[in-house]
């Protein structure tokens, strides 16, 4: 579904990304993890096109994206939620996901309608209860509870039917309970829409319970891929990682 | 446009050399004013839109100080002072409360403030032109003769004090603690704060020298211009001109943009007349889409 | 009637003929000729006002040289009208003027718009000033076309068309709030569809749209166009009210005026802008009949909404009504 082949790039002479490849398949649930300031977020930025890569490429189901723009490869299949809440604070949860809706469809040039009666509010309604926010549809942005707002960001990620869905770091800021409950519902979205997600996080037990496919990184390069099982057993990721203890 | 006036003026020594001094002049009398702008800026991150009106009141200052002390130094100096500490209290009492502010709020917050100065110069100096101090008696000599171009020695006089004024700033700015305390705080404030500086205290400081570079600035252009409400309403223009084409926060950038203004302005007068202050819009619209960040700012 | 219980352009266009309706009533039950001047000012300084706030408010774009384009209408329409084809177009004359005026001042928003749009925050602000001064420095310039700092002299005709003759009194009050319910009505229906929550996702989030697939930059522009061209009309009407144009409408003041309507009415709802006209031209109004030093008592004011209410009137009066 998404492949990375030899991905690198530099910063004023820092490796950021070194050399990195990888392949997701299909209806997969894979986690990046590895130490702050690993290239984690970098990674995410490249694929999504935010940032320009310096060598090797990307591609989805086989369509070449390597040097496409950010509003290019969204269109393509690729969404991403963000580590800091990047949401919109004036607007509600249901004028939020029905803006990111009619963005996708190239609906926000019409002048002809009106927004709060468009015949999109179903779809919205749909998505809003896929990311578990059916109760705060009403709600506006601002004044939603930080694990609800990281459900917005990507409940709009949600918005643009992505085949492959990136979510850095979701349960950041939440304390343990409320790790377990976002990290379930990212499970139930991820079964009910058969995407293909890849999510960073720190917290290992919520990685080895969750994901099936797991890529460590360290100073920008993937020093070990594989399942939960392999990983917990991974030397390398023991010595330089797991062994200093959980985050 | 009088591109032929432009090109004898360039080949007849007379005319080149008294244009260019009348750039010189024009120049750094804005590059005083200037300055006092994008320090401000740099350190207090404030666009003090009301800096024309505190010129304004340092010609009224000092011309006051003139028809009552008579002394042209000291009016000029008191009456600078004078706006430098009328800037601390404005700082202390208006502008520390929108550091925090959209812009738009501190610009509305600046216009109201000039639009109540400049009826408050009317109510108490009233609404005529009033005539300016005059050239100081020292300076009330024969123009000099430089390539028959005449030159008031006078407006020598105000090129070397603005001069002065600019490497003491420099000086301030760069080898005194003061100065160094207030680039620190342009950088980050709270880490100075947490170190225990008074950043209240150094703020009015920075402010005040602001407003004392405007206050002289005015007080200067009254003694070779009249008085009247209103004046600093283009200086600001000018010096907003001069701070983003030198670079917002840098005093060098703002000098070298004060003379290329100040000789667009005294060529430009004898190219195209009517569109002298165009050529000025030109060159910043040019300088903003070309390289936002000025001559010598920082790119961001 | 039903239609009037829902928020949809029908009801905004027959609020708008009631007020329109009422006003015209007002017309004659009130002849003072003042406050006849007062309503007509309110409603086309309110447009240049609301025009301003589609970038402002909606779109979180501060543009300080708003005002090139209010002159620009003004100037368009002061010198077709002043010229000798005119008088062959007879009846046709201030319609096509008027949309002459609009036009140009798109075609001004779209050049500068393109140019500015590209920088963002403070950068966007002064290069939107320095056009604007730019403008004011050639009309300054081009003094045998535009007069100079005289302003187009000579006046020019108001030739009658339709049955309506702008220089009766009453034919231009109603004149003049017909286009603007017009304009507020049909601005409405821009900031209400799609198009206009665009725009509040620009102002909320500039990073995100692009993360959606959105095309912020040409949104903006077409935003910036829209802004312009009802500032152009604007400008062109208060032409028509005072049979000239003045170089003082495209000078930086002038694009202060707008900022401060919006302070004083509210940026965040949709009508604010007209009512901080109102409250402008209230007080401009009652200051000048009393005293002589109106910029004394503004400034004052100002400062009250700036560090006090910190919000326009109509802003904080719907505030209080929803909080209960």
């Amino acid at each position: 579904m998404l492949k990375i082949d030899k991905l690198s790039k530099s910063f004023g002479g820092i490796l950021a990304t070194d050399n990195v490849s990888l392949e997701l398949k299909p209806n997969s649930i894979n986690a990046v993890i590895g130490p702050n300031g690993a290239g984690k977020t970098t990674l995410f930025n490249l694929i999504t096109g935010k940032i320009s890569i310096d060598a090797g490429s990307i591609s989805i189901d086989d369509t070449d994206i390597t040097n496409l723009k950010e509003s290019e490869i969204t269109h393509l299949g690729i969404a991403r939620a963000f580590q800091i809440t990047n949401i919109f604070p004036t607007l509600t949860v249901k004028e939020a996901i029905k803006v990111a809706l009619l963005a996708k469809q190239h609906g926000l040039n019409n002048m002809w309608n009106r927004f709060k009666t468009h015949s999109i509010n179903h779809e919205a309604e749909d998505i809003a209860e896929l990311a578990g926010l059916k109760s705060s549809f009403n709600i506006i942005s601002s004044e939603l509870s930080h694990g609800d707002q990281k459900l917005l960001d990507i409940a709009l990620a949600l918005a643009l039917k992505p085949k492959v869905l990136l979510l850095d770091e979701p349960t950041a800021g939440m304390g343990p309970e409320e790790r377990w409950k976002m990290i379930e519902k990212i499970q139930k979205l991820w079964k009910k829409t058969k995407m293909t997600v890849l999510f960073i996080e720190h917290d290992m037990d919520i990685v080895f319970d969750i994901a099936q496919n797991i890529y460590v990184l360290q100073q920008g390069g993937i020093i070990a891929q594989g399942t939960p099982k392999e990983i917990k057993s991974n030397k390398k990721v023991i010595k330089a990682y797991l062994g200093g203890g959980k985050k | 446009m009088e591109i032929f006036a432009l090109f004898d003026c360039i080949i007849s020594p007379a005319c080149l050399i008294s244009q260019a001094a009348g750039g010189l002049k024009i120049g750094m009398l804005l590059f005083l004013v200037a300055s006092g702008l994008t320090l401000v800026f740099g350190v207090l991150g404030v666009i003090n839109f009301a800096h024309g009106a505190l010129y304004m009141l340092g010609a009224y200052f000092s011309w006051q100080l003139m028809s009552i002390t008579g002394h042209f130094g000291l009016s000029v100096i008191l009456g600078a002072l004078g706006v430098g500490i009328f800037g601390i209290l404005f700082e202390r009492i208006l502008i520390s409360r929108v550091y925090n502010a959209e812009l738009l709020v501190q610009i509305l917050l600046c216009y109201s403030v000039i639009l109540i100065l400049d009826d408050l110069v009317m109510i108490i100096w009233g609404d005529e032109f009033l005539s300016g101090l005059g050239v100081p008696e020292l300076f009330q000599v024969p123009p000099l003769f430089i390539f028959d171009a005449i030159i008031p020695p006078f407006h020598l006089a105000i090129v070397a004090m603005s001069f002065i004024v600019g490497i003491i700033l420099w000086f301030i700015m760069t080898k005194t603690r003061f100065g160094r305390l207030a680039r620190a705080a342009a950088v980050n404030p709270n880490m100075l704060e947490a170190l225990g500086v008074n950043i209240n205290l150094l703020r009015a400081g920075v402010f005040m020298l602001g407003s004392f570079l405007a206050g002289l600035g005015g007080a200067l252009a009254a003694s070779v211009g009249s008085v009247v409400s209103g004046m600093g309403n283009s200086i600001i223009i000018e010096s907003f001109i001069v701070t983003v084409i030198g670079g917002m926060g840098s005093i060098s950038g703002a000098f070298l943009a004060s003379l290329i203004i100040g000789m667009a302005r005294s060529f430009g007068a004898v190219a195209m007349p009517l569109f002298t202050d165009g050529l000025m819009f030109m060159i910043m619209v040019l300088v903003l889409i070309l390289r936002p960040e000025g001559l010598m700012g920082k790119k961001k | 009637m039903s239609f009037l219980h829902k928020d949809n352009f029908h009801r905004d266009a027959f609020l708008g003929l009631i007020v329109w309706l009422v006003l015209i009533v007002f017309y004659h039950i009130f002849p003072d000729p003042g406050i006849h001047d007062i309503i007509q000012k309110v409603f086309i300084l309110g447009l240049f006002a609301m025009s301003l706030n589609i970038l402002i408010g909606y779109l979180g774009l501060i543009a300080f040289g708003h005002a090139a384009f209010f002159a620009s209408g003004a100037y368009t329409l002061g010198l077709f009208l002043q010229s000798d084809y005119v008088l062959s177009l007879g009846g046709l004359s201030i319609p096509i003027a008027m949309i002459l005026a609009v036009l140009i001042s798109s075609i001004l928003a779209a050049l500068i718009g393109v140019i500015c749009i590209r920088l963002n925050d403070i950068y966007f602000s002064f290069l939107t000033l320095a056009f604007q001064m730019l403008i004011y420095s050639i009309i300054l310039a081009l003094v045998s076309i535009t007069g100079g700092d005289q302003g187009l002299m000579g006046g020019f005709p108001k030739p009658p068309f339709l049955g309506i003759d702008l220089g009766r009194p009453f034919d231009f009050y109603a004149f003049t709030i017909f286009i603007s319910v017009i304009t507020i009505v049909l601005l409405r229906q821009i900031i209400e569809s799609p198009f206009g929550y665009g725009l509040r996702m620009i102002r909320d989030n500039s990073e995100r749209p692009a993360a959606l697939g959105f095309n912020s930059q040409k949104h903006k522009l077409i935003a910036f166009i829209i802004a312009g061209s009802i500032a152009g009309l604007a400008g062109s009407l208060q032409a028509l009210l005072d049979v000239g144009a003045y170089p003082e409408w495209a000078f930086w003041s002038k694009s202060a005026e707008p900022l401060f309507m919006i302070l004083l009415g509210g940026m965040q709802s949709f009508l604010g802008p007209l009512m901080g006209a109102l409250i402008f031209e209230l007080l401009n109004d009652f200051v000048t009949a009393n005293t002589r030093y109106y910029g004394l008592v503004l400034g004052l004011v100002i400062l009250c909404f700036v560090l006090g209410l910190k919000k326009g009137l109509l802003d904080w009066i719907l505030f209080k009504f929803n909080r209960k």
